[in-house]
């Protein structure tokens, strides 16, 4: 019997739409990416939104391995996500379940119209996926971090792709559950868009909603996603922009 | 009668879009996967796709590049592709019969094809084993089988001796500098055995110990610091300020 048993907060949303971590239904929880501190690997992106810390790590393009499994006219998506034992409160057996199976397959088909794959035939590229504390929403997080380790892999990309998930919670259409929400709300939305020509490649829909939530929760969806693609613009830009604006404090 | 006014007017608005390119970006800006660069009849360069809606956008993070006509992202990252006619340095990774296999930083691994019938001295320039360092040139790839390398020619083959520096293949063109201006300040400051492979692996033969590490100093600087203007410059500083004297100069001075 683990020490603190979880329980069902008595309100999730109250009247006013206050949340049970002080946050409005819009609000989104604090988004911080650095891109590219992995320097074995090709590209990769560290991401915290809320609770979740995700590293994202990308490989390739590069030789196929088994050598069977080499497409002749693309390149190899192959995705893992991956959640380390110490990322829940009680230790998570190490090691692939239905779960993480079923999330790098969900994670590997938002990224998948996002690359020009047939520009690498004959190649695998490899994406990983690592949850290192989870916090509700590390699916949109992983996808969220994956595109940018591969745009800092400089693999050819027709955009970046943003996911972010939308709740319901009694009456109300929530952006971005927090973890008592996730857990005992009522419905749960990821969505990954494609974000310059707002092109879904992931929609998931948990529990039940109306024709009129639902399209409100996409709506919202949409709008949230247009914040997080800032910060991903940024992450990607700062080192570079950090480089530049250095010399330019020497004088040079 | 209102079919073909409304079509008038479509092929007007698409004349307008068709006489004068909008460009989004200004030359040399940072741009981004997906970012719209331009709009109307200009034509897509390297790294430069048009979506379903006539938009030019990127591809990759680089650097915009405007010319006349054409627009092109000069990459910031990304792995190395072999392209027919590059110089790559490469290592052989393993034998097989008669081909030789040379891992060349690329997720293609390069081949050596030796010609049958040498003998002698020809001959010989094809006795490789695993480890050894060669410099050869790109014969053939089409994008889908090993890319063919060939070490026929004046200096190409084995590197013997010297030191391997690897950079991100993108910076390559910023190594070598326009028309060579770079790669000869290199060699006229720090010795003049150098050779840029494409594929981002660089082989020198320094002078000494210090000449080698400015070399790895010098060229982490032109890794970290190609997008932006004026690297040449800054180059140049470094190497002076190390105080290791230019080997020609040294070699006049102690005539």
């Amino acid at each position: 019997m683990p020490l603190i048993v979880e329980k069902k907060p008595e309100v999730l949303i109250t009247e006013d739409g206050i949340r049970t971590d002080g946050r409005g239904p819009l609000d989104l929880r604090p988004v911080k990416i650095q891109v590219g501190l992995l320097s074995r690997a090709d590209g990769s992106a560290y991401l915290e939104w809320g609770g979740n810390r995700v590293l994202a790590a990308v490989f390739g393009p590069r030789e196929v391995h088994p050598k069977h499994m080499t497409l002749p006219d693309r390149a190899l998506l192959r995705c893992r996500y991956n959640m380390a034992p110490f990322s829940t409160p009680e230790r998570k057996r190490p090691g692939p379940d239905r779960r993480s199976v079923e999330l790098s397959k969900v994670i590997r088909e938002a990224l998948l119209p996002s690359i020009f794959l047939e520009r690498y035939p004959g190649t695998a590229i490899d994406v990983f996926v690592e949850i290192l504390r989870s916090d509700a929403g590390t699916r949109v997080a992983g996808v969220t971090a994956a595109s940018l380790a591969l745009a800092d892999a400089g693999i050819e990309m027709r955009g970046l792709v943003t996911a972010v998930a939308v709740g319901r919670v009694g009456d109300w259409v929530v952006v971005d559950p927090n973890h008592d929400e996730d857990q005992w709300g009522d419905a749960d939305i990821p969505v990954a868009f494609l974000m310059e020509e707002k092109e879904i490649t992931l929609l998931q829909l948990d529990g039940p909603m109306t024709q009129e939530q639902f399209d409100k929760a996409l709506e919202l969806a949409s709008q949230a996603a247009d914040l997080i693609y800032e910060v991903q613009k940024e992450a990607l830009r700062r080192p570079y922009e950090a480089v530049r604006l250095e010399i330019l404090r020497r004088g040079e | 009668m209102e079919r073909l006014r409304s079509s008038e007017k479509r092929g007007k608005v698409l004349n307008l879009g068709r006489n004068e390119p909008r460009i989004l970006v200004a030359n040399r800006d940072l741009v981004l996967p997906g970012q719209p660069l331009a709009v109307g009849p200009i034509r897509p360069g390297d790294y430069v796709y048009v979506d379903k809606r006539g938009v030019l956008r990127s591809t990759k993070v680089g650097l915009a590049d405007i010319r006349e006509g054409e627009i092109r992202v000069v990459p910031l990252a990304g792995s190395y592709i072999p392209r027919e006619g590059d110089l790559v340095v490469g290592t052989v990774s393993k034998m097989a019969g008669n081909t030789i296999f040379v891992n060349i930083n690329s997720a293609y691994p390069g081949v050596i094809i030796p010609p049958r019938g040498l003998r002698g001295r020809t001959r010989a320039k094809y006795n490789l084993s695993p480890g050894d360092l060669v410099l050869a040139k790109i014969k053939a790839f089409d994008g889908v089988s090993a890319p063919l390398l060939s070490i026929e020619g004046e200096g190409l083959g084995k590197l013997v001796g010297g030191r391997v520096y690897m950079i991100n293949p993108t910076r390559v063109p910023r190594v070598i500098g326009k028309r060579q201006s770079m790669l000869m300040l290199l060699k006229s400051k720090l010795g003049p055995e150098i050779v840029v492979g494409q594929n981002g692996v660089i082989w020198y033969n320094p002078k000494s110990l210090k000449h080698a590490l400015l070399m790895e100093q010098v060229l982490a600087k032109i890794e970290r610091e190609s997008h932006v203007s004026g690297l040449s410059d800054r180059v140049l500083k470094l190497i002076e300020s190390s105080g290791i004297i230019d080997p020609r100069g040294s070699e006049a001075g102690e005539v």
